[in-house]
């Protein structure tokens, strides 16, 4: 084995090491990508014949529409929800001793440690009408009827929120960290009330989290197939579903590769907002 | 041994292509590979087809990689020169898609010493169908205190917000549609009474299931009390001690063919005939019919008995009268328009 020149160029290591991940990426990823969009660009299950159909299908469909609206709509449902829940949980993580920062990272991290498919079920057996909340609003004599939890646009945000929450917390558990604790004493010494010091040191200083999480958190939620079927049940479609139906039962690929061609522009859109704000914040948390 | 970094790279790569295609250290002799459904119908060909199967063919190795027959044709149809499965199992529409798309080869009819004994319903010349799936009314006897008796009784006023259904991904709900329709003047061609039922029956919908196997979740959470529903579902419910019963409605129960076929350019054509030979013998569909599988049998051979006399049919005479088969071939014409119509209607 030669060793390596003195005067070598250290930042040439570099591209050279990322060499078998883009690799990867490109033979596992971007081939298939491609081949999604090649066989999205047919009119015919067969693909043989090149044309727009599919797409100017789906965009002038009001129904299939509908499916996409609703499914970035219970993106942002979820991602505001786990964002009001994972906030004051990441803020109180910050303020308390070592060992309930353990249980706390604990109870965050517990989620990710079973599988989707068990926290989902959990919910069934929560949500169901001889669930744990019917059971518990019956017997306090609060209800009469069990109440319709299961199978609803509810359901699904809650179940959904619980599932993806902590991909939420971490990110803002780790920003608020980075947050010089200095900042808030000085901000009160000069005078801020709780809540003006919040507003104008905290929440501008954790935005970088904020966006990190509500990214991830969203990407999650709109694309968590087996969470949606479950909760929300056969009637309430949304993308995942859509194209499943859409390549497996019916074997119709190229209207399923357009669909996932659109699916992956929205959430990259919507990604793309994100990120902005996550530019335009870095800015105001400077000033 | 000195591990400098190019062999240990080499070894490495080595491994790795080893992994990733398995192909290269057995292109001879890939075992027999089985695509059976998933769950009980797995647990049952694994406990009784695959030993049956062994014994005959001097241990003849076998791997079973259960999964919907959907994925079966799509993955078939990713490599139709050298498929990676010998033998698929269908429900019938997905069985007249693989036919269409030139999948499956005939099966061997005249080497076959079983197929003559099948009941006519399940001889099929491009792949023979093993069992019937039925389908029929399921019901929670701790709710439902007299027994249905009619598909029409899931639109009882009784049954408000009690009753569950599947949407038309599976076989079950599609099928379901089709005899509603017939029950209310349609047809396979003409499944339009069908919708119109299905409107009425919303009040009635507690529930409409992604996938049957959703259903066995709601009644165990008594979240319905009433569904269309697979007898061999039930049973596993049964066993796991779920109030639950299986009803065949006056209408007939509906039927389902489940086919098995020789992939086309199989590598194991020979041991793939020979499964299904196994599968068809009255000897293992006599076992498959006790508990706890009770799937139903089709070779003429096997005397009806047990749970499947009871609620199903004494003998194969009563099992022609009682089941209703269906045309999936008229069915699978129209049926991704149903899907859709079903998507934009019903919405509860």
């Amino acid at each position: 084995m030669g060793a390596a020149p003195a005067s070598r160029d250290v930042t040439s290591y570099g591209m050279g090491l990322a060499v078998p991940l883009a690799l990867f990426f490109l033979v596992f990823f971007v081939a298939p990508l491609l081949q999604l969009l090649w066989l999205s660009l047919h009119n015919d299950t067969a693909g043989l014949h090149w044309g727009l159909s599919q797409y100017q299908h789906f965009l002038t469909d009001p129904f299939s529409l509908g499916v996409l609206g609703s499914t970035l709509l219970l993106g942002a449902e979820v991602t505001l929800v786990c964002l009001m829940l994972g906030f004051p949980l990441a803020w109180l993580y910050q303020r308390v001793g070592p060992r309930l920062q353990t249980i706390i990272i604990l109870i965050v991290l517990l989620p990710l440690l079973t599988s989707v498919v068990v926290r989902t079920f959990a919910w069934i057996v929560i949500l169901g009408r001889q669930g744990i909340i019917n059971a518990t609003l019956q017997s306090l004599g609060i209800i009469n009827t069990p109440l319709k939890l299961l199978y609803t646009q509810f359901g699904v945000v809650i179940a959904l929120a619980q599932v993806q929450m902590p991909l939420m917390t971490l990110p803002l558990i780790t920003a608020l960290g980075r947050i010089d604790p200095n900042l808030d004493d000085a901000s009160c010494s000069l005078g801020a009330g709780s809540w003006r010091t919040f507003f104008r040191i905290v929440l501008p200083l954790s935005l970088p989290g904020v966006i990190a999480g509500c990214t991830l958190t969203y990407a999650a939620a709109i694309t968590a197939f087996i969470t949606q079927s479950l909760v929300g049940g056969g009637q309430m479609l949304f993308m995942p579903m859509y194209l499943y139906q859409q390549a497996s039962t019916l074997q119709n690929w190229p209207f399923a590769a357009a669909i996932s061609i659109i699916f992956l522009l929205a959430v990259l859109a919507v990604v793309s907002v994100f990120t902005t704000l996550g530019r335009l914040s870095r800015g105001y948390g400077g000033t | 041994m000195i591990i400098n970094r190019r062999s240990l790279l080499t070894t490495a790569l080595t491994l790795g292509a080893m992994k990733a295609f398995p192909g290269l250290s057995y292109a001879q002799a890939r075992p027999l590979v089985f695509a059976t459904f998933t769950g009980s119908w797995e647990e049952a060909h694994k406990a009784v087809l695959v030993p049956a199967f062994r014994k005959a063919n001097a241990d003849a190795t076998i791997v079973l990689d259960p999964m919907l027959s959907v994925d079966q044709i799509a993955k078939v149809n990713a490599a139709k020169a050298n498929p990676p499965i010998d033998v698929m199992l269908h429900d019938p529409g997905p069985a007249l898609v693989a036919i269409g798309q030139d999948l499956v080869e005939p099966y061997p009819i005249e080497k076959s010493a079983c197929y003559k004994d099948l009941i006519a319903e399940a001889q099929e010349p491009m792949g023979p169908a093993p069992f019937f799936q039925v389908v029929g009314l399921t019901y929670n006897p701790e709710a439902v205190k007299t027994p249905p008796t009619s598909w029409a009784d899931l639109w009882k006023p009784e049954f408000k917000g009690r009753v569950g259904i599947t949407n038309l991904n599976s076989t079950l709900g599609t099928g379901w549609l089709v005899e509603i329709a017939k029950m209310r003047g349609g047809s396979e061609a003409n499944v339009d009474p069908g919708f119109k039922a299905l409107e009425e029956l919303k009040p009635n919908l507690a529930a409409v299931a992604a996938n049957p196997g959703a259903l066995a979740t709601l009644f165990q959470q008594g979240q319905i009390d009433i569904s269309p529903g697979n007898f061999n579902a039930i049973q596993i419910l049964k066993a796991r001690g779920v109030p639950v019963e299986f009803v065949a409605p006056k209408e007939g129960a509906i039927a389902f063919k489940t086919t098995i076929h020789i992939v086309k350019n199989s590598a194991n054509r020979e041991l793939a005939f020979n499964l299904i030979e196994a599968a068809l013998t009255p000897e293992v569909q006599a076992t498959l019919m006790n508990p706890p599988y009770l799937i139903v049998p089709t070779n003429s051979k096997v005397t009806m008995g047990g749970e499947i006399a009871r609620v199903l049919a004494k003998d194969t005479a009563e099992l022609k009268q009682k089941f209703v088969f269906q045309d999936w071939k008229k069915i699978n014409e129209q049926r991704s328009a149903w899907i859709e119509r079903f998507n934009r209607e019903i919405k509860i």
